[in-house]
């Protein structure tokens, strides 16, 4: 496409007032020679808005650049069709909020951001969606219990073929056994009758293609696309699906590691599940029943974590004991009761009914006499208490993952070269072979844990999706959570691999870029099998062939960028995002001499929470530092270090990355990008000594979208330290 | 509080008594979190806070409980009952334990006989005289309370100067006989009420 660029000034929203529009007009016109140049002082407006309609019609422009608002607002407004390409240069936040009006540092930014801009549009192109033909819009759910049942329930009642794989033979899982279940709508205090029959009923009679005693074998390909072997009772089936929900479940916590609570010493210490199983049966006669909480959670030595339901599975096996016998006595011990949302209720309920609540620690459990006597701290008390004649001790024993079942993927041994290169490299994530999944994928068979076993997913924002596109977690596979919640999270889940398919099916990317065509694309000629855009890529988009060529999966891919800033031959690119695009944004800004005494600091700012919390700073109009330049990159792992070294080179004093926090509680949209940036700065101390600079020169930090009230103080450390080491000596050799 | 090693035992009875009193049920209720205790005026001069005397009472401690100055205390300020998170009415609790510990023996407070010397005289007479009232107290306090008494002449005599306070009984109440009606029935209620 010939680029005809048309730009335009807006003078609204105080920008007027704090610059010179007509010098800012002689950069596009004079310096960037572009056709069109107009300003006007409500752009947003009804006429601002036929001004650019009409040039594009009458004077054939397509690439429009609007100097005015953030790209954050007003994208509506300033959409000209599929075929224009348009730029944002925001002098309203960042330029005209946050500087002081009419002063010649402001100005000298303004003008700088409308050369990146102009700059930037040299190398992008409009996106060209990547689709292929026959796409599936299949859901498959993997795991027939009550997630499961009910993830298969929503997508097929939303209109989606769903298909559901089960690997014991009857559907149902762990709450399908269950004598009654806990309660699930308000007032939430009774008891309900196990749900699971009229599920399942439910399931079939919505059209969901059922397959019991079957397991995937293999899972192949990519959203849209998914190939997957089902093995059901020794011969394989083949499906083609768009979208894949785990809900593979847990199991209890194993009791035989419970011996401390006189599990497998005494007949009458039980687990929850063994206590359903007596119920069912009818065999539930007690009269003294004790419940031990956190048997085996929150216990360094067992499992670290809380399970989320055993205290209200207690609440209601004990309510179950005092329905069959009212008079009996019941005593729950615990270290803190998490009923956590609705189930507080639930928790009122089951002390109204006299259950009788203690807060203390177990310390010993002793049989007398064919009956049990506790023994315990009692923490509110202060004091050791003894309980005794129960005939029945339950203990709600937790939970583990179905993922965290299996052996961890050893990481190939590395050659000694490599070895011996000792490059700062991301730990591989954890893949426990758990024979859930069985992905055909270059990166390892599962989903990458996080902690515990459990898949990794962003846990404020986007808690389904996993790192692997199109898969995604729901239920007591994904977190410990009580039933509501799991019900939440199989509709939920159901919802996101139904957006996954549509948006695979026109080419666009899931969140958090949802909507974006854009992909990488690979100039293989130059391709040195290097490895490290297969292994940086957080969701494992790409394979490899058996030349260690990469493979790249366009549906798999997120579009953050990661694959982009690792590779050191800088072959991966975007139509729209590339390392010579923001090359050339970094050589468009011009660094003052140094007896201007105007030093110049490069910010590299993640789109997801580092740029709205600078909006943000500019729509509370708090002043920063002006030797600040931002450019926004799609997340901090595309950062690529050719960037710092042009940077470094031009003469900028100092290279700021603004990031999402990184760590087992990372907050980056992209997962590992931030931690990767972060891995790859460690590397270019080297680079920096090489040009005689001091590599405190780079920095890397987080900021979250709430941080915008310390942005200023931030930039204005970072300056003052870059004012301690002095101009970067590179300045004046340009 | 208890110090010796032995293991304390929960005693149901006890708290089975005290659920059974009008409102005695909502400690059941009670999940312990200490907000009547930051809440209460008096808590300093308690015994116990709300709290632990309701987790004495799950406990079965009935002569801690009994002997507690903590109903003694209570000013039913209302402070508690209006912030509990579990809607525990801590006052009404707080009265019927007052109620218990006169029935059951343990009203050796100086509140409690003060509480007796107050209610004698409303239903008697259907309003307050302070000076009966006063006269009931240290009948039942006996004479050692007299000397207390006489050291305190002095506020008596400036609170009947200032007419704070009658120097001769005032007349009984038009309709005594239907206020012991009201008592009466208001009173049986309260039976049917608890459990
Ligand atoms: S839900 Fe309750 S019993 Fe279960 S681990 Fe958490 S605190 Fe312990
Ligand atoms: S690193 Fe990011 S952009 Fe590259 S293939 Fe993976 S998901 Fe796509
Ligand atoms: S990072 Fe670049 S050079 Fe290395 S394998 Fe990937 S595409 Fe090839
Ligand atoms: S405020 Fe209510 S729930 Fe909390 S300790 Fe006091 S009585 Fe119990």
């Amino acid at each position: 496409m010939e680029k005809k660029i048309a730009v335009y000034i807006c003078t609204g929203c105080g920008i007027g007032e704090a610059l010179d529009i007509d010098a800012l007009s002689k950069v596009a016109t004079g310096e960037y020679k572009a056709p069109i140049c107009k300003q006007h002082g409500f752009l947003c407006g009804q006429e601002g808005v036929e001004l650019i309609k009409n040039d594009i019609e009458a004077e054939g422009a397509n690439t429009i650049v609007i100097a005015g608002c953030s790209s954050r607002v007003n994208y509506d407004v300033f959409s000209f069709g599929p075929d224009k390409i348009v730029e944002r240069c925001n002098l309203r936040e960042q330029v005209a909020w946050c500087h002081p009006a009419g002063d010649e540092d402001t100005q000298m930014l303004a003008e700088d951001y409308l050369r990146m801009t102009l700059a930037k549009l040299k190398n992008l192109n409009l996106p060209e969606p990547y689709q292929v033909e026959n796409m599936s819009k299949t859901v498959l759910v993997v795991g027939g219990g009550f997630t499961g049942l009910t993830a298969a329930l929503e997508s097929a009642k939303a209109g989606y073929q769903t298909v559901l794989v089960e690997k014991e033979a009857t559907l149902g899982g762990y709450v399908g056994k269950m004598y009654k279940q806990v309660p699930m709508k308000a007032p939430f205090t009774e008891l309900e009758e196990n749900g699971i029959p009229a599920l399942i009923k439910a399931v079939e009679d919505a059209g969901v293609k059922v397959y019991t005693s079957a397991t995937l074998e293999k899972t192949a390909g990519a959203p849209g696309m998914f190939d997957v072997t089902i093995n059901q009772n020794g011969s394989t089936v083949e499906e083609r699906v768009g979208a894949i929900v785990l809900a593979t479940g847990a199991k209890p916590y194993d009791a035989d590691k419970l011996g401390h609570l006189g599990y497998g010493k005494y007949e009458n210490v039980i687990t929850q599940a063994q206590f359903e199983e007596m119920a069912v049966a009818g065999k539930l006669e007690a009269s003294k029943v004790a419940f031990i909480q956190c048997a085996g959670s929150r216990d360094k030595e067992h499992l670290p974590y809380c399970s989320a339901a055993c205290c209200i599975e207690s609440m209601k096996q004990a309510l179950i004991v005092k329905e069959k016998n009212p008079e009996a006595n019941v005593y729950i011990y615990f270290k803190d009761i998490r009923s956590n949302g609705q189930y507080e209720h639930f928790y009122k309920k089951a002390q109204q009914e006299g259950v009788i609540f203690i807060k203390g620690d177990v310390t010993e459990i002793a049989e007398n006499d064919g009956t049990l006597t506790i023994t315990a701290d009692d923490h509110t008390m202060g004091t050791q208490s003894e309980a005794d004649e129960f005939d029945l001790v339950v203990l709600a024993n937790g939970m583990v993952p179905s993922a965290a079942l299996g052996d961890v993927v050893e990481e190939p041994a590395q050659d000694e070269a490599a070895a011996a290169a000792e490059e700062p490299k991301a730990q591989a994530p954890t893949i426990i072979k758990a024979n859930l999944l069985n992905l055909a994928y270059r990166q390892g068979p599962e989903l990458p844990a996080l902690k515990y076993g459990f898949p990794d997913s962003h846990y404020i924002c986007f808690p389904y999706e996993t790192r692997r596109t199109g898969i995604y977690a729901a239920g007591v596979v994904r977190a410990p959570m009580d039933m509501l919640y799991a019900q939440e999270d199989a509709v939920g889940a159901a919802l996101k691999a139904i957006q996954c398919i549509e948006a695979t099916a026109v080419g666009q990317a899931v969140h958090p870029r949802s909507g974006d065509m854009s992909f990488p694309e690979f100039n293989m000629t130059r391709c040195t099998q290097c490895k490290r855009c297969t292994e940086e890529c957080p969701f494992g988009a790409i394979n490899e062939d058996e030349k260690a060529n990469p493979l790249p999966n366009p549906s798999r891919c997120r579009r953050c960028g990661t694959c982009m800033g690792a590779c050191p031959e800088r072959i991966i690119s975007f139509k729209n995002y590339s390392v010579p695009m923001i090359g050339n944004m970094v050589k468009a800004i011009e660094v003052p001499e140094e007896a201007d005494e105007k030093p110049r600091i490069l910010v590299f700012a993640c789109e997801n929470d580092a740029i709205p919390a600078l909006d943000m700073a500019g729509l509370n109009h708090l002043e920063y530092n002006p030797w600040v330049r931002i450019i926004p990159v799609r997340c901090l792992g595309s950062l690529n270090l050719v960037w710092i070294n042009d940077a470094m080179a031009k003469g900028f004093d100092g290279v700021l990355l603004m990031g999402c926090k990184h760590g087992d509680d990372y907050q980056c949209h992209f997962m590992k990008g931030s931690e990767l940036a972060e891995i790859r700065l460690s590397k270019i101390s080297e680079t920096l000594n090489r040009l005689g600079l001091e590599s405190e020169r780079v920095r890397a930090t987080t900021v979250n979208i709430m941080d915008y009230d310390k942005i200023p103080a931030m930039l204005d450390e970072f300056a003052a330290e870059l004012e301690e080491l002095g101009p970067n000596p590179m300045k004046d050799f340009q | 509080m208890e110090q010796n090693n032995k293991p304390v035992k929960y005693d149901l009875n006890f708290a089975r008594e005290i659920y059974n009193l009008e409102n005695g049920s909502y400690i059941k209720q009670c999940m312990q979190c200490g907000m009547c205790a930051i809440s209460c005026a008096t808590r300093e001069i308690m015994d116990y806070s709300p709290r632990r005397l309701f987790n004495l009472i799950k406990l079965g401690k009935k002569d801690e409980v009994m002997q507690a100055n903590t109903m003694w205390n209570c000013t039913s300020c209302c402070t508690c009952k209006a912030r509990c998170p579990r809607g525990v009415p801590i006052i009404d609790v707080m009265h019927d334990l007052k109620k218990y510990a006169i029935q059951n023996g343990y009203a050796d407070y100086p509140q409690a006989a003060f509480y007796k010397a107050f209610w004698a005289e409303v239903a008697g007479r259907g309003k307050v005289f302070e000076g009966g009232v006063t006269a009931r107290y240290y009948l039942l306090r006996g004479l050692d309370e007299v000397k207390k008494a006489m050291a305190m002449k002095d506020v008596g005599l400036k609170m009947l100067k200032h007419k704070r306070m009658p120097l001769f009984p005032p007349k009984k109440i038009k309709g005594l006989g239907n206020l012991k009606k009201i008592i009466k029935k208001a009173q049986e209620i309260e039976r049917r009420e608890a459990r």
